[in-house]
């Protein structure tokens, strides 16, 4: 409930990440490659610097009618074919392995096999035609006065040599005729359409990075600082990140640098969490059927086999999801606010001693508590401690998740390809010393 | 009609409830001009006619530049 409160504050830092060019190349025409994103604050007692930060890219940046095949020809839905788990998508155009899928959607790669970096993108089938804004659900069709509708879905493969993307039915969303949004969908993507992709998130909080940071501030009257560690049994093999000054090579673990001065990012791979800075929870299970690999979904709770209604044998087929993005709660307000609903059971108490009448009553107190806790403390805490983009881009919290939400290598996230938007709505270079309106 | 760049708003427009619940804390903070309101919908990456680099070239672009070893800059 807090943090549905937190969506209200106004602490959002929209930006404007400039696409950086292959050294030697600038782009050309008058409008600019961009991408275009927020970064949003949510106080929080639990952080060191009292926020967690929310990333959203916005939908619509990267648009499949500006992929072309080396004729020329557009790329747009042409076929579709699917099986139960995944939609295969053929896009036009003339295919091959000497002229595949263009980049970013299929990278040929010189040490080793292709590089695909879209996989894991939300795609949707909402430019109906070249050049046209994106439909929304709400959009009508002006030929048959009903709404034109569209599926999004989480691209998992691409097959670069004969143009075909494979999609996934689970976990997917249809905006349906009728105005509302199914999942998954029942529908598939419209041929002649083409791709647009859609919203992405990252956050910063412990539940999606799945990371606890070194916590060196207590939260009693007094801010006590101490030693940051962690403790010795937490430790385990894992990422291990260091970054370190551009120029100097020397580490800098700082939360906010100067915003001229950028920082990398260098992996120590086989290595163990980083003591004092973070450690893993690990990895994380999904219920999931081994046959085939069955799509994720609803646990069906076939897990085991029986005979004469006596149950013969138990099998487990909890799965690891080791680097699949999940949303957390601060992401799910995002999204609330955008208007769609997380495809989540209610918690609804089952079987509880008490009324739900009770319960209810209950809810709303601990809710306007946990409401006013959150407008009076934690609003003056983070207000008073917190780092601030794009400041803190290059933090060791901030710089994978900026990874995450730009999906792009860390080494793109330069300081000076960011310019920020005050609340005239003008952007401003940070790296160039320029500030917000006053 | 939407401008390049322009950021169409979906469902993000607070209610005056809703800026009212967004005071720090009870203290009285003053300020000036509009919150900023930004939307998580969409953007009108529109329009990249012949001869512009569009967004998902020059993202192409630079992956397949780090692909070969040369870090865009």
């Amino acid at each position: 409930m807090a943090v549905a409160v937190g969506i209200q504050h106004p602490y959002t830092y929209p930006f404007e990440y400039r696409i950086p060019s292959p050294a030697g190349t600038s782009p050309t025409g008058g409008n600019q490659p961009l991408i275009l994103g927020v970064v949003q604050g949510f106080p929080t007692s639990r952080k060191e610097f009292g926020m967690h930060w929310v990333g959203c890219r916005v939908g619509g940046i990267l648009r499949f009618d500006n992929v072309v095949d080396h004729l020329g020809a557009l790329a747009s839905i042409a076929s579709i074919s699917e099986d139960d788990e995944y939609w295969y998508v053929q896009l036009a155009g003339s295919w091959s392995s000497v002229n595949p899928l263009p980049p970013p959607l299929y990278v040929p790669n010189p040490s080793g096999a292709p590089l695909k970096p879209l996989l894991g993108e939300i795609l949707e089938d909402r430019i109906i035609a070249p050049g046209g804004t994106p439909i929304t659900k709400d959009t009508l069709n002006p030929a048959t006065d009903k709404r034109y509708g569209y599926v999004q879905a989480i691209l998992i493969d691409v097959d670069g040599e004969n143009g075909i993307l494979k999609l996934k039915k689970a976990g997917s969303f249809q905006a349906s005729p009728d105005n509302v949004y199914l999942t998954p969908a029942i529908g598939t993507f419209i041929p002649g359409r083409f791709f647009t992709i859609g919203t992405r998130y990252a956050c910063t909080c412990q539940d999606f990075t799945r990371r606890s940071y070194a916590f060196t501030m207590n939260l009693g009257a007094k801010e006590v600082r101490r030693f940051p560690y962690t403790k010795p049994s937490l430790l385990k093999y894992g990422r291990h990140e260091l970054i370190t000054n551009l120029n100097s090579q020397t580490i800098n673990n700082q939360a906010m640098t100067d915003p001229n001065q950028n920082r990398s990012l260098e992996l120590t791979p086989s290595s163990i969490d980083n003591p004092g800075v973070f450690s893993d929870f690990g990895g994380r299970y999904i219920r999931n059927i081994p046959a085939g690999e069955s799509a994720e979904g609803p646990a069906t709770f076939v897990d085991y086999t029986a005979k004469n209604n006596q149950i013969i044998s138990y099998s487990d087929y909890w799965t690891p999801l080791l680097d699949e993005m999940r949303y957390c709660k601060h992401i799910y307000s995002l999204r609330f606010e955008e208007g769609i609903l997380p495809p989540e059971p209610s918690d609804l108490p089952v079987g509880t001693a008490e009324s739900l009448t009770e319960w209810e009553q209950n809810l709303v107190i601990e809710s306007s508590t946990s409401k006013q806790h959150m407008e009076t403390a934690n609003t003056l805490r983070g207000v008073a401690l917190m780092d601030v983009p794009p400041r803190n881009f290059q933090s060791p919290q901030v710089l994978p998740m900026m990874q995450k939400l730009l999906n792009v290598p860390t080494s793109f996230i330069r300081l000076e390809n960011f310019r920020m938007q005050d609340k005239t709505g003008a952007f401003y270079d940070p790296s160039a010393y320029e500030s917000p309106a006053t | 009609m939407a401008d390049f760049g322009e950021v169409i708003e979906t469902r993000y427009n607070l209610s005056e409830e809703q800026l009212a619940a967004s005071k720090f804390g009870f203290s009285p903070v003053y300020h000036s001009g509009s919150p900023t309101v930004y939307s998580p919908g969409d953007v009108v990456n529109l329009p990249y006619v012949s001869g512009e680099t569009s967004s998902i070239t020059a993202l192409g672009n630079a992956w397949a530049a780090y692909a070969s070893g040369v870090t865009p800059t």
